[in-house]
């Protein structure tokens, strides 16, 4: 057997439980074949004397105990094993400590864990003891704990450090759970104990109070959730509707298809124009602007709506024939017998419509935009004619309002003025009285060639009357003038008459209006009549014949009228030859027959294509 | 007493703080290798296990501590040169130092507690850290980090045990 000196113990731990013990632990080397003895010696700092272990048993073997006499804190301990057998000795690695610094005390003790309840919730109490032996009451050592907390089927332990305090809480805590609890210590400055005995706790059971609630709130939402469905099933056609909306169909009407199959064409025809339009409201016509119409049928059967002047200088339709200046023709123009009474007025009417031609031709180039300013008057009574060649478009010219006409001339000064507004907002022209200046009407009148603005109802001429106007050859025109009363005439005066188309009630009653006293067309009829001369659609026949019928002051035109209706008969070839000529007040009939459109007529829209010519008186 | 609470807290911080300011490769050196034998603060006889300290008043231990504090408001600046913290030991000292100051002389019952000797016995020491050379530089703040540590935990037990005697109550129950 081999036998040799012992191997080189190593010091393994020292460690001191409370500060004022401690214990030093080696680990033997070999011991060669022999009986080894070891032995521990000290010295401490400063000093040469070499002590050997007090006690080596009690802490176990391979140990060396030092009591508290023995240790002293703060000093330097250095501390060497020898292993010694039969061969030789060994000595140790020397280690130095400092007491203070291998402090390591014994885990807590008399841990406890009650569940205790925080307002209907439980938590965990976790309390303990500070190891016996550690001195914590004089302050001698100061301990510092730590416990951990977890659930019994956890692995994860979940860490506290509690301080120096002896008392623990735990809240969050899982119903029904069994919880495991550990605490340790650790000095100030040292090491971690270990952890103490484990304690077990089971929680209680809070389960139903939580679900209780749970379950109230999940059936109260289901509930609600339930009937916003059946909310939703029961208008889902309108949600339909609302997130996806129907693709609306084309608003055109067209053709209706049964009305073709009916074969009637005078319904299909009445379909496809817009009622009410003109709407002929029951305003008061002072509201409404109505420019003069100058009807003129052209010999090759061609409407030459012009608009009129109605002043004494919008007369001055330039009598340029049938060219295609689509100036305001006066009745001059026309071929009928108005033509020849109107040979005075022709002059001025050349002059101005020279002047205006070439505003005419611009005015026919804004006729498309007057068509759809039209429709913004579609509240005026408006009688707009369409020629057949869509060229040019009648429009009424706003006027002063009817009872104006009849009115003083100071009322009409102030009618006038009125008008002016009117037409000036409704950018219409306004005629103005007759009693202005020569110069101001030519102002205005040309203005009136001139105005683009000039809001120019235009309706779309019913069939029938486009078809009267193809038909008519009458060069029907209507210059309606209000002029003062005693105004005096001026030779620039038109001769054309205009009807100025108040408007259409709501009882189918056309009221027209001279707009132009043009009693000049007349020959020489200039005189202003007092009153305003009405001419009121009295109704339409059974021939479908328009009906009109003077009214107001003035002179008593219900020959004229009955004369134009003998006249006006199924077509409007026949003038209204009506000899009211003798009238100094302007005597307007319109007549038209109308058909089944009457009830277009309504709108306000008279096509005075189809109208006979006017008469004034 | 409540100055006495707050001195142990500061004592405790500033120890806690040097602590932490110091890096892992001092700190290691520290516990294991530089256990320094001699400290500049030998020559202050402290009370050196529990029997001693229990048995002192806490005047001596108020003295011992001051002393302590005293003795180290000049070196620690050598501390500095490193990590920041290092630098605030120094006023931190002195605020420790004023606060004892002021514990002692309220538990002072008319009996001088601080003979001129310690003054003197400061002066040969005083030196001490300032004749080694400076190729010994890092050894030395080592050295001087070791002794520091150890003062400084004893002033602090020195005054956890002071207050804990004059305030029971404070954290020192059971």
């Amino acid at each position: 057997m081999f036998h040799s000196p012992p191997a080189k113990p190593g010091l393994t731990s020292c460690r001191s439980p409370e500060k004022e013990t401690f214990t030093c632990w080696w680990k033997p080397g070999s011991d060669g074949g022999l009986p080894t003895t070891h032995a521990l010696y000290y010295r401490k700092e400063s000093s040469e004397t070499v002590y050997e272990c007090p006690d080596y048993h009690t802490a176990g073997e391979n140990s060396c105990f030092f009591n508290k006499n023995d240790t002293s804190i703060w000093v330097n301990y250095n501390i060497t094993v020898v292993a010694t057998n039969a061969l030789g000795r060994a000595f140790s690695d020397p280690v130095e400590i400092d007491v203070v610094y291998i402090v390591k005390p014994n885990p807590p003790e008399k841990v406890t864990v009650t569940v205790m309840e925080d307002k209907g919730w439980p938590f965990l109490r976790v309390s303990w003891e500070p190891p016996h032996k550690a001195d914590t009451r004089s302050g001698w050592i100061t301990l510092i704990y730590e416990l951990r907390v977890k659930l019994e089927e956890e692995i994860d332990w979940e860490m506290h450090l509690a301080g120096q305090q002896k008392m623990f809480n735990i809240f969050s805590l899982r119903s029904g759970g069994k919880y495991l609890v550990e605490v340790r210590c650790k000095p100030d400055h040292g090491f971690w104990s270990e952890w103490s005995s484990t304690s077990y706790i089971k929680v209680p059971d809070y389960f139903h109070r939580e679900k209780s609630t749970w379950i109230l709130i999940t059936v109260f939402s289901t509930f609600t959730f339930l009937i916003l469905m059946w909310l939703l099933h029961m208008n889902r056609h309108n949600l339909k509707h609302c997130i996806l909306p129907p693709v609306p169909g084309p608003k055109i009407k067209g053709f209706d298809k049964q009305l073709l199959k009916n074969g009637k064409s005078n319904q299909i025809f009445s379909a496809l124009v817009v009622p009410d339009f003109p709407p002929a409201t029951s305003s008061n016509y002072e509201d409404f602007q109505v420019e003069y119409l100058e009807v003129y049928v052209r010999r090759e059967q061609e409407l030459v709506l012009e608009e009129s002047k109605d002043l004494h200088n919008s007369c001055l339709k330039s009598e340029s024939s049938t060219s295609d200046c689509d100036s305001g023709r006066g009745s001059c123009d026309s071929h009928t017998l108005l033509m020849a009474k109107c040979r005075e007025a022709k002059e001025g009417e050349r002059q101005t419509d020279r002047e205006c031609s070439p505003m005419r031709t611009e005015a026919q180039r804004r006729l498309k935009d007057w068509e759809e300013e039209a429709l913004n008057y579609a509240h005026a009574g408006i009688v707009s004619l369409e020629m057949s060649s869509g060229r040019v478009k009648t429009w009424p010219s706003v006027f002063s309002p009817l009872p104006r006409y009849s009115s003083s001339p100071l009322d009409q000064q102030s009618s006038l003025q009125m008008a002016k507004q009117l037409s000036l907002s409704t950018s219409s022209y306004l005629t103005q009285p007759g009693h202005s200046t020569k110069e101001a009407l030519g102002q205005s009148y040309w203005d009136l060639c001139l105005s683009s603005k000039q809001p120019h109802l235009l309706n779309p001429p019913t069939p029938v009357c486009r078809e009267l106007q193809a038909h008519s050859d009458v060069n029907i025109s209507s210059i309606g003038h209000k002029r003062a009363p005693a105004g005096p005439r001026s030779p620039a005066l038109h001769t054309t008459e205009y009807v100025e188309v108040q408007r259409v009630d709501n009882k189918d009653t056309l009221l027209l209006q001279p707009v132009v006293q043009g009693c000049g067309r007349m020959g020489g009829c200039f005189q202003m009549p007092h009153g305003e001369v009405y001419s009121k659609v009295k109704g339409v026949d059974s021939d479908n014949v328009l009906l009109l019928q003077r009214e107001g002051m003035g002179e008593d035109r219900c020959p004229c009228v009955e004369q134009e209706t003998n006249e006006v008969t199924g077509s409007c070839h026949k003038s209204c030859t009506v000899s009211t000529t003798q009238k100094p007040s302007g005597c307007i009939y319109t007549a038209v027959p109308v058909r089944d459109e009457m009830a277009t007529m309504a709108n306000g829209y008279v096509d005075t294509a189809t109208m006979c010519t006017l008469h004034t008186c | 007493c409540p100055l006495i609470q707050h001195l142990h807290l500061l004592a405790q911080r500033l120890f806690s703080d040097f602590e932490s300011s110091l890096q892992t490769e001092e700190q290691r050196q520290l516990n294991k290798i530089f256990l320094q034998d001699f400290c500049n603060s030998d020559y202050i006889i402290s009370p050196i296990d529990k029997h001693e300290t229990q048995r002192s008043s806490v005047l001596k231990l108020l003295s011992i501590s001051y002393r302590l504090v005293e003795s180290w408001e000049f070196p620690s600046r050598s501390l500095s040169g490193g990590s920041a913290p290092r630098i605030q030991i120094s006023p931190k000292l002195s605020e420790l130092k004023t606060g004892i100051l002021l514990l002692i002389k309220a538990n002072q019952d008319g009996a001088d507690l601080f003979p001129d000797s310690s003054a003197l016995q400061l002066a040969p020491y005083g030196n001490y850290y300032q004749s080694l050379g400076a190729d010994e530089s890092l050894r030395r703040t080592y050295e001087l980090l070791a002794c520091f540590k150890k003062d400084m935990h004893k002033v602090e037990t020195y005054l956890t045990v002071a207050k804990c005697r004059l305030s029971p109550e404070a954290n020192c129950t059971l």
